[in-house]
């Protein structure tokens, strides 16, 4: 889970791999999958409860 | 599993002391900050990092790792808060979620490229995109977001 200078750095990385190519995105999805609530709410004070609700 | 209430303040008080600080609290430290017995504290730290969520412990210690979006051992991407760089994120993708934590303030990602060790940069206040440099920036996983913690932050 990094970021690169482009995708041409990305696929020259020695450890890129070519059988699972949907993990190179543009990293406008990457920011909109981070700012999903699961990431947004990480300082509520019950955020353990909150989130164990969400997973059920 | 332990009680949510108390999985709530432990949670609460590691991700408060790694915003002010930048470092995790030991789990002797948990204790005498929430009022618990130092066992109940160790026992509720493991029990925090059972239920799921994407934080871990060193295999075989009670140390914690990594406690998303930051990262309790220095990696290549370093947060700065308004020009104060003190914190690490986990991984390239939960840095940009590190901004959630400071609300109002100006939150800066730097990193060096993978392949060719160049520099990365990325600003952020808030809803905002303040600067990408590279414009060409991009995001890479080998595997699927998730998965087993003993190498997520290599992927």
């Amino acid at each position: 889970m990094n970021l690169f200078r482009s995708e041409e750095h990305a696929r020259a990385w020695a450890s890129f791999n070519a059988e699972y190519p949907e993990g190179l995105r543009p990293l406008s999805f990457w920011l909109e999958r981070f700012s999903a609530p699961l990431f947004r709410e990480r300082a509520r004070p019950d955020y353990i409860s909150w989130w164990t609700r969400r997973e059920t | 599993m332990a009680e949510l209430e108390l999985l709530d303040r432990v949670h609460a008080a590691i991700m408060e002391r790694m915003v002010r600080t930048g470092q995790a609290p030991h789990y002797t430290e948990l204790a005498a900050e929430l009022g618990l017995a130092v066992e109940e504290a160790r026992g509720l730290l493991h029990a925090l990092v059972e239920t799921g969520i994407p934080a871990w412990l060193h295999p075989g210690t009670d140390y914690i790792v990594s406690f998303p979006p930051f990262h309790n051992l220095p990696t290549q991407y370093r947060i700065s808060v308004d020009g104060e760089q003190k914190w690490f994120a986990q991984c390239g993708f939960e840095a940009l979620a590190a901004r959630w934590l400071f609300p109002g303030k100006t939150v800066r990602v730097d990193a060096p490229c993978l392949d060719c060790g160049e520099p990365i940069a990325l600003s952020f206040r808030d809803e905002a995109v303040l600067a990408v440099e590279p414009e060409t920036v991009i995001g890479y996983t080998y595997s699927a977001v998730g998965g087993p913690p003993e190498n997520r932050p290599w992927r």
